[in-house]
């Protein structure tokens, strides 16, 4: 029985100072989907996003209105630890960014940061990690060296690992293939399609075919405002609103 | 619809401006010469202290003159006057033969009183240009060459030779002619030590001021020292302050007699080499040291010194130089420095006392029987068997230099043992230079120790916190005022710490003591408290401005160590008077007799601290800029998988900006060892060899600053003093390139790509 409403943003309003990047977003993400956010550029998907695990609480003078609840629990409850919250969440980001450590301890760092260091879990957790990702059968000789030696495409992949490692009930990824070369960027979207089935997913893209081509939902952001939300089939073929169409369409970007 | 012509475009458009490109091409230029001439000033440096310091320092050169022949026979005695120009020969006879060393003439200066008798032993002083000579009938007598000088019209110098004859002196000990003699010269207290072929006596002789005249010499009195001897005489020698008799048997064994209540008394008796006796025994410039010459050849120094547990200054052995050579020694030794020259056999090396080092060896052309330094150590001179006399050039203006001098442990004049020591002037004109520089480089490195280890934790972990934890806001205000703090002058710095710190926390060292104990353990108490509290109340101080809650903890909590202080000292640093047994509670009194160790007011406490305002502030800037650039990819991702922000700065921040943080330790260190002027003003100067906490210390630094000024241009001090700086530049150039390997190292690990 999955759950229709698995991330609830409830009229979420989002500031940088006095700047509000956000207007009153309101929609219910649903679990084990793929949700692609898209729009053009600083239309706020990016700032929607990094609030789902509240990574935007790192820069200074941010402030918020409304509420995201995950599966049910608000990210703003008092009694509840930010660093906890994350490890509910993983995150992908648009550069890949491994650690300047090996292969082995890229994807075993959220463990290690927990305090968990038995080598028989880890070794467990690192194969089963790299094989969700797609990865294993390609680094598995070279678990102990630089992970600054895997090409581009096997490093966002090293660092989806890295963000399923903890098994975390959310993945977030922010344009994942925006650095990647074509080849990879089929590599990334099978693997998101894969992952589906055991991760919420909420993905960032500029890329209109990626968004159809992994994407169950797809709510399109237009400064700062929630235009349209829906089935990515409705939204692409036959959108409600103009702008949508108009973006979808390429008229502006 | 017609399109209009499209207008010619520029046909200069793809060239280049010619400004740009010579812009372009001089500023190449410029930063290459630049950076040329920054390896040039290192190396100018470099080699400029090196010129400074090498005018044969250490080394010197022995250059043979030209043979003069004065035929009719060996000498007895070689002497020379001050500047090497006019030795003269005593063969024994009732004639003084100078020699004009430029023209080759030779003057023969007639002693009357030496007429008509048979000479059988003759010694020399050259600091009084003595001859001592003994009699086949046991008398003993003397005569002093003298050297004046006159000037022509022209300014050219000219000697007059002298002899004067002194009075007569009957030996009334043992039997036979005299054997061997010598003649100590102390003004007041003068001695003639007389070996004979039976017996052994001492006169000692004074000099009764006459009213009218010149005083006139007598004798006090004669000592017998046959019975304390008990062996056939081998060597005798007289102290050349007229009070100490050294007298060598065939047993072995020399004798050392000191004058006591008017008499001489047998004090020591020691064996320098075992079972065969010094054939020549000779006081070095100074009158401290005996050079011993065994029979084959060996050659050892003994010294007085105050063994410890006696109250008498004993001989005792300081050096042993190697064998001179096969033959019969001979010896002189310089009047103006511990150098002496010896030889046996036409072998020759010129020897320093305090060093222990051969200044410079050579090959006579024929076998010396006699050899004389002149009064400024430029010349030696050597006489051979048949009456030939040789000059030689010595050119050694710093023979107290040399690797053992500079880096090793010296056993110098006096002292009990070897040490390393660095005393480079003192009081009185027969002072010996100590120019060991290894307490200068313990206390370069001590002062940075201490210093590395008050400011590296606060440099670094400040760094950390304004990098990673603290607002923004409160960054802006923090890292100026940090920079800011880095261009206090370290004069007025050192000026600080030496006037008004240092005196004030002299008596407060246990408060000290607590304070640094209480601060980090109070900061760490708090900080563990702060995170068990629930989320709700940590909510309202997050995002670093935790420390809102830690300040007054931590400043309370120093305040209270402070007070407890002085109750801590009533409680453990008591001092017992060891005299009156009163029991006093003073931390500066308690700590030397505690461990032994000395307690000065400008101590290492005092200099790390205020070094702390030196170092500090560059540690810091460069240690938080490397952190605060680490990429922020790198830190969300980790704070995305749910590390904290502690976990984030241990496992992601420091471990990337590392080469960085290593550079800043680095620029850090090399600020404190070149540190001078706080060094100057609060370290005390005193170039002890411990690592003593309580105590001060003199760095190279602050050495040249303060002794520079007196140095004399080209002296053995001056250029000692640049050898400190080439030893200092080196130091940190070694440190720094092995630094920048590492931090190459640690780049290459934690690169970023």
């Amino acid at each position: 029985m999955t759950r229709e409403d698995f991330i609830a943003i409830e009229h979420f309003s989002f500031f940088y100072g006095e700047k509000q990047a956000l207007h009153d977003i309101d929609m219910a993400i649903p679990e084990r989907q793929v949700t692609a956010l898209i729009g053009p550029s600083g239309c706020g998907k990016s700032t929607l996003l990094r609030n789902m695990n509240r990574m935007n609480d790192l820069i200074e003078g941010v402030s918020h209105r409304g509420d995201i609840r995950l599966n049910g629990n608000s990210l703003y409850d008092p009694k509840i630890e930010v660093i906890s919250l994350r490890k509910r969440v993983g995150m992908v980001f648009q550069k890949y960014n491994p650690f300047a450590k090996t292969v082995y301890e890229n994807v075993v760092f959220s463990l290690r940061v927990a305090g968990r260091n038995k080598k028989r879990e880890l070794d467990e957790v690192v194969e089963r990690s790299l094989r969700a990702a797609a990865l294993w059968d390609e680094v598995k000789d070279r678990l102990h060296d630089s992970a600054f030696g895997l090409s581009g495409g096997q490093q966002q992949r090293l660092c989806i690992a890295r963000a399923i490692a903890n098994q975390p009930e959310i993945l977030l990824m922010d344009e994942p293939c925006a650095a990647l070369d074509p080849t990879a960027t089929l590599k990334i979207e099978a693997l998101i399609r894969e992952l589906k089935s055991q991760f919420t997913i909420v993905i960032v893209t500029h890329n209109m075919e990626q968004a159809t081509r992994c994407s169950d939902r797809t709510a399109f952001l237009y400064m700062g405002r929630l235009i349209e939300y829906g089935n990515t089939k409705q939204v692409f073929e036959n959108p409600r609103e103009e702008e949508t169409e108009a973006y979808i369409s390429g008229r502006f970007s | 619809m017609s399109l209009k012509p499209p207008t010619e475009p520029d046909p200069r458009r793809f060239e280049v401006s010619k400004g740009t490109l010579f812009l372009d091409r001089a500023m190449t230029q410029l930063i290459r010469v630049g950076g040329l001439m920054v390896i040039l000033a290192v190396f100018g440096i470099f080699f400029f202290c090196r010129k400074e310091l090498l005018p044969r320092c250490p080394g010197s050169e022995g250059e043979a003159g030209g043979l003069l022949e004065t035929p009719g026979g060996a000498a007895r005695v070689l002497g020379v006057d001050e500047w090497g120009e006019k030795p003269f020969l005593y063969r024994g006879g009732a004639e003084v033969v100078f020699i004009d060393i430029e023209s080759g003439e030779r003057e023969v200066v007639p002693v009357p009183s030496l007429e008509e008798v048979e000479v059988t032993a003759a010694s020399y002083d050259p600091v009084h240009h003595r001859v001592a000579v003994g009699l086949a009938d046991g008398r003993v007598g003397s005569f002093v060459v003298s050297y004046g000088t006159e000037f022509d019209e022209e300014g050219g110098r000219k000697i007059i030779p002298s002899v004067e004859a002194e009075p007569w002196f009957e030996v009334g000990v043992g039997e036979g002619p005299v054997k061997s003699l010598s003649y100590g010269d102390g003004g007041s207290n003068r001695v003639f030590v007389v070996a004979r072929e039976q017996g052994v006596a001492v006169l000692r002789l004074g000099q009764k001021r006459a009213l009218i005249g010149k005083p006139k010499l007598t004798l006090l009195g004669t000592d017998d020292l046959s019975d304390d001897v008990a062996a056939d005489v081998v060597a005798v020698v007289a102290s050349q302050n007229g009070q100490a008799v050294l007298v060598s048997g065939d047993d072995g064994k020399v004798r050392y007699f000191l004058e006591r209540g008017g008499s001489l008394e047998l004090t020591q008796t020691f064996e320098p080499f075992e079972g065969e006796p010094p054939v020549r025994m000779d006081y070095l410039f100074g009158g401290v040291s005996v050079a011993m010459t065994g029979d084959g050849g060996g050659q050892k120094i003994f010294s007085l010194f105050r063994p410890e547990g006696s109250s008498e200054r004993l001989f005792g052995e300081t050096k042993a130089f190697p064998p001179v050579g096969e033959g019969t020694p001979v010896f002189a030794t310089s009047l103006r420095n511990k150098s002496f020259l010896t030889g046996a056999g036409g072998r020759l090396s010129v020897r320093h006392l305090t060093s222990g080092a051969t200044r410079w060896e050579g090959e006579a052309e024929f076998e010396p029987v006699a050899v004389t330094i002149d009064g400024k150590t430029e010349h030696f001179f050597i006489a051979g068997e048949q009456g030939q006399v040789q000059r030689f050039e010595l050119d050694d203006p710093h023979p107290e230099a040399g690797w053992r001098a500079f880096f090793g442990k010296v056993w110098y004049e006096g002292g009990e043992g070897p040490v390393f020591q660095w005393q480079s002037t003192g009081g009185s004109d027969d002072f010996e230079p100590k120019l060991s520089l290894i307490p200068l480089i313990i206390g370069s490195l001590k002062g940075t120790f201490y210093a590395l280890l008050f400011s590296v934790p606060v440099a670094l972990l400040a760094a950390v916190f304004s990098a990673s934890f603290l607002p923004q806001d409160m960054k802006r205000v923090v890292k100026p005022a940090m920079e800011i703090m880095a261009s206090l002058p370290s004069v007025v710095l050192g000026f600080l710490a030496g006037i008004w710190l240092a005196p004030i926390i002299e008596d407060k060292m246990p408060s000290i003591l607590l304070v640094c104990l209480s601060l980090p353990v109070s900061a760490l108490l708090i900080g563990t408290i702060w995170c068990r509290r629930p989320i709700q109340v940590r909510r309202w101080l997050e995002g670093g401005r935790e420390w809102i809650v830690m300040l007054p903890v931590v400043a309370v909590v120093s305040w209270a160590a402070w007070s407890l202080g002085p109750v801590l000292e009533k409680l453990v640093f008591v001092y017992q008077d060891p005299t009156s047994g009163r029991e006093i509670a003073d931390f500066r009194l308690w700590w030397p007799q505690a461990t032994g160790l000395s307690f000065d007011q400008r101590n290492c406490v005092v200099v790390g601290f205020m070094m702390g305002f030196a170092v500090i502030p560059v540690i810091f800037t460069i240690a938080e800029d490397s952190l605060s650039n680490v990429p922020k990819t790198l830190t969300a991702a980790a704070a995305a998988l749910g590390a904290s922000r502690w976990q984030v700065v241990r496992t992601i921040i420091i471990p990337v900006a590392s080469p960085g943080i290593f550079s800043a330790l680095m620029i850090g260190f090399g600020r404190a060892v070149g540190e001078t002027m706080i060094m100057v003003m609060a370290t005390g100067n005193t170039p002890v060899t411990e690592w003593n906490i309580f105590s001060g210390m003199r760095t190279l630094s602050a050495n040249i600053a303060v002794e520079l000024p007196e140095a004399a241009p080209g002296s053995t001090h001056y250029r000692t003093l640049f050898l400190g700086a080439l030893v200092l530049f080196v130091l940190t150039f070694t440190l720094n390139s092995v630094a920048e390997v590492l931090r190459q190292r640690l780049r290459e690990k934690n690169k970023l790509v």
